[in-house]
C-alpha cells in the first residue's frame, strides 16, 4: 500500500507542472478586439481543458519513475482529447454562422480551431518540461522547483514564438479607400465592387455612412495569400465583428494591382479602426504559402 | 447583401420590373411591367423591402431584386 502512495517528491513535482501548465494555458488565452472566447464561459472551458492537458503531461514523467509503463498509454488518450477540442471548436464556431453579421468562413473557422487545439499542446509540454526538469535535478527540493518554472516558461515562450501567426499587416499595407457610387454601383479607389446598390436609399446611405479600405500587398507573391477567398472573408469577418454592420458588406479583388477592397456601413463610423483591424487580422493557415519553398531545387530542374 | 461565404453563390432572382413589355417574357421569377419610372422604383423598393432583399439597377432601367 506503501508503494502505491505518493511521495512528497513526487506530489510537488506533479502540483508545480499543473500549476505551471495550468498558467501558461491562462496566458496565452486571451481575449482580444475578436473577442473570441467570449467571456466568462468560454475562459472557463478552455483553463479546464488547459489543467486537463497540463496533469497529462504533469504525471508522464512520475509515472515512468514508478515503472508504471501502463499509465503512459494515456497519453493517447491526451491526443483524443485534443482532437476533440478542436472538432468542439469547430463545431460551435460553425453553428454560429449564421447569427453573424457574415460568415467566418471554413478556412478561418478550421484555424481558429487549430489554435484552440495546439495551445492545449502548449499546456501539456510546458507541464511535461516542468515535471523532467524537476525530475532529472537533485540540487535541494526548492532550487529544482524553482529551475523547474523557470525551463517551462522558456520553453513556453520559445513555442509561442513558434505557433505565432502573421497578420494581414504584416505582408500588406491598408489604407482608406475613396467611396464612389456611379450608376447604382460602387467604386472604391476606381476598383468596381458591386452594383447591388439598385435602390436611391442604398445609394444614399452608402455615399453617407459606407466606409472602406483598400488592401495593397508589400510583395507580388503575396497576392497568393490576399486572393485566397477565406482569407478575404476572415478580414470581412473581422471589421463586421468590430464595427458593426448596418447593411451592406462587400469583398472585391481586383485584378491588375492585386489591390484587396473591402466595404461596409459599419455601425461605429471609425476608419482608423476600421484599418487597424484589417491589419490585424490573421493570415489564416491554410492560404499559407512559403515563398522560399518555391524557389528549392527539388527536382534538380534548374 | 454581398454575402460571399461559398465558393458556390447563391445568388437569387426574386423579381424583374421592367417599362418594356417585350422583355417580359416567360420565367420563372416574379416579372412585372411599370408604367412609369416612378412606379418602377416603388414596386421594387415595396418588393425588395417585403423579400429582405436587394436591388440592382440595369443599365437599360430596369430592376431586378435578388438575394445573395
Amino acid at each position: 500500500m506503501a508503494e502505491q502512495s505518493l511521495t512528497m517528491d513526487e506530489l510537488s513535482v506533479i502540483v508545480t507542472a499543473i500549476l505551471c501548465g495550468t498558467i501558461a494555458r491562462a496566458w496565452i488565452l486571451k481575449e482580444d478586439y475578436r473577442q473570441y472566447p467570449s467571456y466568462p464561459n468560454g475562459f472557463l472551458i478552455h483553463i479546464i481543458i488547459g489543467f486537463v492537458a497540463a496533469s497529462l503531461g504533469a504525471v508522464a514523467i512520475p509515472a515512468l519513475m514508478t515503472k508504471n509503463f501502463i499509465a503512459v498509454t494515456f497519453l493517447t488518450l491526451a491526443l483524443q482529447q485534443f482532437r476533440d477540442v478542436r472538432k468542439m471548436e469547430k463545431e460551435s464556431l460553425s453553428d454560429l454562422e449564421n447569427t453573424e453579421y457574415t460568415y467566418r468562413g471554413e478556412a478561418y473557422i478550421d484555424g481558429i480551431a487549430k489554435t484552440f487545439e495546439s495551445r492545449n499542446y502548449l499546456a501539456f509540454i510546458t507541464a511535461f518540461t516542468v515535471s523532467l526538469t524537476i525530475t532529472i535535478l537533485s540540487i535541494s527540493q526548492w532550487v529544482d522547483i524553482a529551475i523547474g518554472i523557470v525551463v517551462g516558461f522558456v520553453a513556453l515562450y520559445c513555442l509561442k514564438q513558434f505557433t505565432k501567426g502573421k497578420t494581414i499587416g504584416d505582408i500588406a499595407d491598408v489604407e482608406e479607400g475613396k467611396v464612389e457610387i456611379r450608376d447604382s454601383s460602387l467604386y472604391v479607389d476606381d476598383i468596381y465592387v458591386s452594383n447591388l446598390l439598385g435602390t436611391e436609399n442604398s445609394e444614399k446611405m452608402f455615399r453617407e455612412e459606407g466606409m472602406a479600405v483598400v488592401i495593397y500587398p508589400k510583395e507580388d507573391h503575396f497576392r497568393i495569400n490576399l486572393d485566397n477567398f477565406g482569407q478575404r472573408q476572415a478580414a470581412l469577418f473581422e471589421a463586421t465583428r468590430a464595427l458593426g454592420n448596418k447593411r451592406f458588406h462587400f469583398t472585391r479583388k481586383e485584378y491588375e494591382k492585386g489591390r484587396v477592397v473591402i466595404a461596409l456601413i459599419p455601425i461605429k463610423q471609425e476608419i482608423d479602426s476600421l484599418i487597424e483591424v484589417v491589419k490585424k487580422c490573421p493570415l489564416i493557415e491554410s492560404a499559407k504559402k512559403s515563398h522560399s519553398v518555391m524557389n528549392t531545387n527539388l527536382k534538380g530542374e534548374k | 447583401m454581398g454575402r460571399e461565404s461559398s465558393m458556390k453563390p447563391d445568388y437569387q432572382i426574386l423579381a424583374y420590373i421592367t417599362m418594356d413589355k417585350n422583355r417580359l417574357l416567360a420565367s420563372s421569377c416574379l416579372s412585372l411591367y411599370a408604367e412609369t419610372e416612378q412606379d418602377s422604383k416603388e414596386m421594387t423598393v415595396d418588393i425588395a423591402k417585403a423579400l429582405k432583399a436587394d436591388v440592382v439597377k440595369m443599365t437599360n432601367g430596369d430592376y431586378l431584386v435578388v438575394r445573395v
